[in-house]
């Protein structure tokens, strides 16, 4: 009976559809299983994989119809595609896609393509330079993700003061003293944000402010 | 390998004759607690130092050793200076639970070879390190930072402390809240100096391939240039003034987003060889010629 490696092992998924061939029961790699605890932790991810990949695929959540239009006015907007009206552009449009004049490159291509485009219109609906797509989501959500920051700090800053000290160090008083100028700059950056949304600089330094402030509220603690 | 000794400090004859009078007038409490150790150390020994309050001095010399003198005049505090392989470390305890800030002070005079690595934390008080070519983190809270002739990686981080770096050579960061920096006479390659309401201020040389960033909220960042040194400059006050005395050459590309806000100046000055990166709040921005 030969010895299989690792490499032998892993070698037979690369070539075949991700399993070992079973019609065919090859003993030295029952053996190289039965002996190897690293291949065994191998097939028993891949079977997890598996299962969670087939609940993925019964569930098959239909994205919603904005992403559809998206994708389809990026690709136009690209030259991939021509304008083909139809009355449910979601089912037809990716119909086409998949069935269409793309069928001739192999499933992953496509889907790799798809997942692409998708992870392209995201960062644009994100990112700061394409966001006229939205742009006021963009702001409104740069704006309510630093909500959650502010009212962490300020539930940790009563926290901190909850029991005030019996008698203030100058220690101590230089951290209140320093806490007070960075609620004043957290205040002027916030104005600043407000007034100013796509002000980068400004976003940075009231990041920055809170930053400093969530440090003084840990050395305030550790006293 | 602890060679550590205690090394009673030198009779002073005027200490001997004022001590017995001043032994009747005054508290035992008062008395200075005098501490010398001596640790042998191999190359690139890391030496900590832990003081709540007092001063800190730290010097290189030539032999391969630490030397620690210690004073502290509170019987609520003790001096711990310990040996662990190539590492000494230096704690000052508070072994009272009640104690006022002036019986927590310790001040420190201690010596280490040239390439001893120093970790020290310091909350008041101050901080001077003279001639100590290994990488060094300071910390504190109220205390000053006096650097002189350091290299290495340094790190500093105050809360309310001022730091002044003179003759500082390697990588440098340092970052406060309302403590001011001067970085005087300096050839690091890498420069990263941040407070808040503090000013800034930089006169040293611009390496090729250097970057030099100075961020503030308020108050003055100062940079003083040489004409031969060669730079690319971006520097903007969100609210404030940007002044430069620099001939800039116009960037080919002006800067995507930061140029539409507040005043800003960008450009390169000679060739471009260093970053120079300027940026503050509302405060003033100053680029001048060196005297």
């Amino acid at each position: 009976m030969a010895t299989v490696t690792c490499r032998d092992f892993q070698g037979r998924f690369e070539s075949s559809d991700d399993s070992p061939r079973n019609d065919s029961p090859d003993l030295s790699i029952q053996a190289h299983l039965r002996d190897c605890p690293s291949c065994r932790n191998f097939i028993e991810d891949l079977g997890k994989i598996r299962a969670v990949g087939a609940q993925l695929a019964a569930s098959d959540p239909e994205p919603p119809a904005r992403i559809w239009f998206s994708l389809r006015a990026e690709l136009e907007k690209e030259g991939l595609i021509r304008d083909t009206p139809s009355k449910s552009p979601s089912k037809s449009w990716v119909g086409e896609l998949f069935s269409g004049r793309f069928s001739v490159l192999p499933r992953p291509v496509l889907a790799g393509g798809y997942l692409a485009a998708l992870l392209a219109i995201a960062f644009g609906l994100s990112g700061p330079i394409n966001s006229r797509i939205n742009r006021k989501r963009w702001l409104d959500g740069n704006q309510s993700s630093m909500e959650p920051l502010s009212a962490q700090l300020m539930s940790a800053e009563k926290a901190s003061f909850s029991s005030p000290p019996a008698s203030e160090t100058p220690v101590t008083a230089s951290l209140h003293q320093n806490l007070e100028i960075v609620d004043n700059y957290i205040s002027l950056c916030e104005n600043s944000v407000r007034e100013e949304p796509e002000n980068e600089l400004a976003r940075e330094y009231l990041y920055e402010a809170y930053q400093q402030k969530a440090d003084l509220l840990a050395q305030l603690n550790e006293r | 390998m602890s060679t550590a000794q205690f090394v009673p400090l030198r009779f002073n004859w005027k200490t001997g004759l004022l001590a017995p009078g001043l032994l009747l007038i005054t508290s035992s409490s008062v008395f200075a607690h005098n501490i010398e150790k001596h640790f042998k150390v191999e190359p690139r020994s890391v030496v900590t130092i832990h003081n709540p309050s007092g001063k800190v001095v730290v010097k290189a010399w030539t032999k391969s050793e630490v030397m620690v003198i210690a004073t502290h005049t509170s019987d609520k505090v003790e001096v711990d200076a310990e040996q662990t392989g190539n590492r000494v470390d230096v704690m000052t305890h508070q072994i009272s639970n009640s104690i006022s800030p002036e019986d927590l002070r310790a001040d420190y005079q201690i010596n280490v070879p040239e390439d001893a690595e120093l970790q020290i934390h310091d909350d008041s008080g101050e901080v001077s390190v003279a001639n100590v070519l290994g990488d060094m983190n300071v910390e504190t809270v109220g205390a000053g930072v006096d650097l002189e002739d350091a290299a290495g990686y340094l790190t500093v981080r105050t809360v309310g402390g001022s730091f002044q770096c003179i003759r500082c050579a390697g990588r440098l960061e340092v970052s406060s809240i309302s403590g001011s920096f001067k970085l005087l006479s300096l050839r690091s390659y890498h420069v990263h100096a941040q407070t808040s309401k503090g000013n800034i201020l930089f006169d040293g040389e611009f390496l090729p391939n250097g970057i030099y960033r100075l961020k503030n909220y308020s108050g003055v960042i100062e940079v003083h240039f040489s004409p031969g040194d060669s730079f690319d400059l971006s520097a903007t006050s969100l609210k404030g003034k940007v002044n430069s005395q620099a001939s800039l050459t116009p960037p080919a590309h002006a800067h995507p987003v930061y140029s539409k806000f507040g005043n800003a100046i960008l450009g390169t000055f000679n060739a471009g060889h260093a970053k120079v990166e300027l940026s503050s709040f509302d405060g003033t921005i100053n680029i001048l010629k060196r005297e």
